[in-house]
């Protein structure tokens, strides 16, 4: 036994080069059932509570004014509800006179943020890891909104958790569309730029304010989700692609409730 | 090799990532506590625990955007064992030995991992955010390494006043 030991503990620098080589192929080959495991694990037991405690210190710091601001949305929403019960009608009304049925074959899965990535060095945060994963049916490139718009789509899938690729990830473009003049483009965000509408030809009418919502091409996206308002329009006489900055519907410093789309089509 | 300590600076590392590095933030420089810990292990410790602790660090660290994970992992255990390997051929009673080893740690990683993110204007994001974290926390890292070679202590701080 007492050469075992000696030779253990000879090559032990040997050995434990060996075992994290091993380690670090496992995880880089091995990244649908490795990753997702030691991912699971490290933000059941490392991310999970410190984003607890700062949800509830954020929490308790805003619960006064959460409550009065609260109480007034509540009437101006009791309000508006009313005159939208009518609206409905009235659009159903109309829907059906034009023989127009909307896509409803998507539900919502709430789901709530667990991290913010933060990686590079971007005003805003790239990735998000929720609190739902594959036990809980959620797939890759599922889109992801907040209520005032798409946020972004599923990246990464852990049993219990998953990561969410925000617009704001550089990498993370997507087919979108004028609401008005209808005219198509992509949305992609620059760190340098902020979110910005390309290959827009110069004459293209667009003006301040006007809605930018997912183009539907691309599979992945489905139509008619808001994604920014145009924040300012240039256009440089000979050049044939006009310069559009948008400002992002959702905003990612604050994004906390999230939405994963989820099809109903199998 | 006891392993608390190594789970406590792991969860100092999270704690940090997730709560701390937005409120210490100056104009969008951050602290690179990731590196700050494991140059300080690196330097002081065996390379048995700087090799392990790099390791962990990256799974944990990778464990926000799974597909980064293996550069995480990859480029945080190399410089674990690249500053280790550097210790033992530098001064360590020399602080500017010390200093340089940080700098250059968190200056590799903070490059090699923006390269991998986006190579989008990537000197813009060198003058504007990397070179500012690397100063802001090589700054901590000197303070740790003044107090912990006794050149800062609370008799001399107080007889300043």
């Amino acid at each position: 036994m007492t050469w075992f030991s000696t030779i253990f503990y000879r090559n032990r620098r040997l050995l434990n080069f060996g075992m994290v080589i091993i380690f670090f192929l496992l995880i880089t080959v091995s990244d649908g059932v490795v990753r997702p495991f030691l991912g699971n694990i490290a933000m059941s037991i490392f991310h999970y509570p410190f984003s607890e405690l700062k949800s509830s210190i954020d929490n308790l710091k805003n619960v006064a004014e959460d409550n009065r601001n609260l109480k007034n949305t509540l009437t101006e929403t009791s309000l508006q509800l009313s005159s939208l019960a009518e609206a409905r009608r009235e659009n159903h009304r109309l829907r059906e006179f034009l023989g127009f049925e909307p896509p409803e074959n998507f539900r919502v899965v709430p789901v709530k943020i667990v991290s913010l990535g933060n990686m590079g060095h971007n005003q805003y945060p790239i990735a998000a890891a929720i609190n739902k994963g594959l036990n809980d049916s959620i797939k890759i490139n599922q889109p992801v909104i907040n209520r005032f718009g798409l946020v972004g789509k599923v990246k990464e899938v852990m049993p219990e958790f998953s990561t969410v690729q925000l617009l704001t990830d550089p990498a993370n473009a997507i087919s979108a569309r004028i609401a008005e003049s209808r005219q198509f483009g992509i949305v992609r965000y620059s760190p340098v730029e902020g979110m910005i509408f390309d290959n827009l030809p110069a004459d293209a009418v667009i003006n301040k304010g006007d809605l930018v919502i997912s183009s539907g091409l691309g599979g992945v996206y489905p139509s008619g989700l808001t994604i920014a308002v145009v924040d300012s329009v240039l256009s440089i006489k000979g050049e044939i692609k006009k310069s559009i900055w948008l400002k992002p519907s959702a905003d990612f410093l604050e994004i906390e409730e999230l939405y994963v789309l989820e099809s109903m089509i199998q | 090799m006891r392993v608390l300590p190594y789970l406590l600076y792991l969860f100092l590392i999270t704690f940090h990532l997730i709560i701390l590095s937005d409120l210490i933030s100056i104009l969008g420089a951050r602290l690179n506590m990731l590196i700050l810990i494991i140059v300080i292990i690196g330097l002081f410790k065996s390379e048995t625990e700087a090799i392990w602790f790099g390791l962990s660090a990256g799974i944990i660290v990778g464990a926000a955007r799974l597909d980064l994970m293996p550069w995480e992992v990859l480029v945080i255990t190399v410089i674990a064992v690249a500053v280790k390997q550097v210790s033992s051929r530098i001064n360590l009673e020399s602080l500017a030995s010390k200093v340089v080893v940080l700098a250059c740690s968190v200056f590799l990683h903070e490059v090699i991992i923006t390269l991998i993110i986006s190579t989008e204007e990537i000197f813009f994001i060198l003058i504007r955010y990397i070179l500012p974290g690397t100063a802001y926390t090589v700054l901590i890292g000197l303070i740790f390494f003044l107090i912990k070679d006794g050149r800062i202590s609370r008799k001399k701080i107080k007889a300043l006043f």
